[in-house]
């Protein structure tokens, strides 16, 4: 390689000095790279390719990360969406501990993530109005509580998988004393005290 | 004194007996006593009524007598001087609280000193007459009270009561157990001054509540339990040492009953039996026995359980439905209780007996109507229970008092605000409920033989109390 390169140069000084009829110029000394350049060349082009292999791969590593991220992401929100559906408050009518047909809906959402996590469990307090006794409404509570449990079990999710109790009166979620009010406290709620959540079922 | 000189002062004595008695509550005896006229609560407007259609209901009280009583002012010596006029204070507080008599106040300072000139307290208008001494003793006092029967000029009853220092914080209850023994010697019937309350109260006014206890005169409020959560529902043992009561274990959310050893403050868990939750514990009267709701998955009634063998879980109820709050007759042979057997919605007290059996109804039903009895509380002695309801078209809840065997005579003995959780006091007669006006809640006594209502806490976040028996020294 180092041997052609220098060949042509001398070629081309050789048919100069023919086309011209004079004497052929004492070939010129040779000017190539030396050693050293050679050299550096040479590392140049190694670290150039090397250069050019690791962007390659830091773009793939960048994208594949982007794309982790994203996916970390979804899943985060989808588990985040889960704990939601979870723990919204479902709510009852007056003295009842039957569930009401917006209740059911919402239970439903419940149950599907429930089947999908078998490890998940879950606490369902129930609450009360404040309107009749104070024993009264804790033993309220807890039927309503109960109830919830009823709904689960009723779809194939295990009784043990849910531990219930009850606030009674105690624990309003709006204060005042109107309809308003009491609908708001009439309730059960929710938070998963045992579990992952895969979101990918 | 010569009796130009005393008719002005009977005169004055007689204007003030001719009202009811200057306690607290005073209006509210009026009114109560007026609407006792008409059998059933007045209602002007219509829309103030509240009474329960079909069902005879009201405030019905028979016309007392009074017996006027006047206090001479205590004496003392060997040191008892300084505590004398403490003493009759809590005395003649405890006597006007107990409802039985018309208080003689404002009595002249004259009448004072040793000995008793009967033909003046007759004069006056006094039928009894209590005098007291306190004498140094020991490291204490001893109160030397005397009941004389004013009519007859003679000593009716007397008695020694050992007293502490007035810094010892046994001080007032030995005082009120001497005003308790001025109502056994008068009437043969058992006072209720020396008695504690216990409740649940808001703690610093926040979410969480604890168990409280007051005197029956409204003196010496302080706190029993320290959950940090709810503490629910208290219990009086009936040698009153002990309480039971409900609170939710903060860790796994599940209520529980414990029992506090009042002298010592210690609490015991009951040790869950099975799985569920633990509501409205109570003791049966034999204090070994403690009754309560256990609510499962599956199952859910009233139980009992023998506390001091550790054994012995018995069903008091059977069934599907949801019974709550049992309470038991004195003899243990009768309990009364909250069920929903009638449908949700439309609680109702019943009783039944202890060994089992057919329960019947003791609130007022009507096919139809969705009636909403809860917190039933067997009287001390006798067939008396007390629950609250909601009542008449406003719907607002008040107290009421039936009779086991005898549905047609009830009660009613409140007729403002809210009212809630009655419990018997140790005579019988009175009873202390919740009350909710438009200032807030509190603690009230009514009594039931004349409606007089006095307020014994105002302005808390009060629940469910309970009146102890009579406490002894």
């Amino acid at each position: 390689m180092t041997h052609r390169r220098l060949v042509v140069p001398v070629l081309v000084a050789s048919i100069f000095a023919i086309a011209c009829g004079q004497d052929p110029p004492p070939p010129p000394e040779p000017t190539g790279p030396t050693a050293e350049e050679l050299e550096q060349m040479r590392q140049d082009s190694i670290r150039a390719a090397r250069e050019a292999e690791e962007a390659r791969r830091r773009a793939e590593e960048e994208a594949r990360r982007r794309a982790e991220a994203e996916a970390a992401a979804a899943r985060e929100r989808a588990i985040a969406a889960a704990r939601r559906t979870l723990t919204e408050t479902v709510y009852f009518d007056y003295d009842e501990s039957e569930i009401r047909p917006d209740a059911e809906q919402m239970l439903r959402q419940k149950v599907e993530i429930l089947r999908g996590n078998p490890s998940l469990r879950l606490s369902v307090q129930g609450h009360a109005d404040e309107r009749g006794s104070t024993e009264y409404n804790l033993a309220l509570g807890t039927r309503r509580a109960e109830a919830v449990r009823q709904f689960f079990t009723s779809f194939g999710l295990e009784a043990s998988r849910f531990s219930i109790t009850s606030y009674g009166e105690e624990r309003p979620a709006a204060q005042g004393s109107d309809e308003q009010a009491w609908a708001r406290n009439r309730r059960a709620e929710f938070s998963i005290t045992g579990g992952t959540i895969d979101p990918g079922m | 004194m010569t009796p130009p000189a005393q008719d002005p002062l009977k005169a004055k004595t007689r204007r003030s007996g001719c009202s009811p008695r200057p306690a607290p509550g005073t209006v509210a005896v009026l009114a109560l006593a007026l609407a006792g006229v008409s059998a059933t609560l007045p209602s002007p407007g219509g829309a103030q009524q509240d009474s329960l259609p079909g069902v005879r209901l009201g405030l019905v009280y028979e016309t007392t007598y009074f017996p006027p009583l006047a206090v001479k002012p205590f004496t003392g010596r060997f040191g008892g001087q300084a505590v004398a006029s403490q003493v009759e204070a809590i005395v003649g507080r405890d006597l006007g609280y107990s409802d039985r008599f018309e208080m003689m106040t404002g009595l002249p300072q004259e009448l004072g000193g040793e000995g008793v000139d009967y033909t003046l307290w007759d004069r006056l208008g006094a039928v009894w007459l209590v005098t007291g001494r306190v004498e140094g003793s020991g490291d204490g006092f001893v109160l030397v009270l005397e009941v004389h029967d004013v009519v007859y000029g003679t000593i009716k009853d007397q008695g020694r009561f050992r007293l502490p220092d007035p810094l010892d914080p046994g001080f007032r209850m030995a005082v009120h157990r001497a005003s308790d023994a001025v109502v056994q010697w008068i009437f043969g019937e058992p006072g209720m001054a020396s008695s504690r309350i216990a409740f649940s109260m808001t703690r610093d006014g926040g979410a969480t509540r604890e168990i409280y206890i007051i005197d029956s005169d409204g003196e010496n409020l302080g706190r029993l339990t320290d959950h940090g959560d709810l503490a629910l529902s208290p219990s009086f043992s009936p040698d009153g040492n002990r309480i039971l009561y409900n609170a939710m274990d903060s860790a796994t959310l599940q209520w529980r009953v414990y029992e506090q050893n009042l002298a010592t403050g210690r609490d015991e868990l009951v040790q869950p039996l099975r799985e569920g939750n633990y509501y409205t514990p109570s003791y049966l009267p034999d204090g070994e026995r403690v009754a309560f709701q256990i609510h499962t998955g599956e199952r859910t009634g009233l139980f009992s359980y023998n506390l001091r063998q550790n054994c012995c879980l018995t069903n008091l109820t059977e069934g599907r439905s949801e019974d709550l709050s049992p309470t038991f007759s004195s003899d243990g042979e009768w309990m009364a209780f909250n069920s929903n057997r009638l449908g949700t919605a439309v609680p109702q007290v019943f009783v039944m007996p202890v060994s089992g059996g057919g329960a019947e109804l003791i609130s007022p039903y009507e096919y139809g109507r969705a009636g909403y009895y809860t917190a039933p509380d067997w009287a001390p002695f006798g067939d008396r229970v007390a629950f609250h309801g909601r009542v008449g078209r406003s719907g607002r809840f008040h107290i009421l008092v039936g009779q086991r065997g005898d549905r047609s005579s009830l009660l009613q003995l409140t007729a403002e605000g809210n009212n809630e959780d009655p419990s018997w006091a140790p005579d019988g007669r009175h009873i202390v409920f919740v009350g909710e006006r438009s200032w807030g809640y509190g603690l009230f006594v009514v009594d039931t033989a004349t409606g007089a209502i006095r307020t014994l806490l105002r302005g808390v976040d009060v629940g469910e109390p309970d009146w102890s028996p009579t406490l002894g020294g």
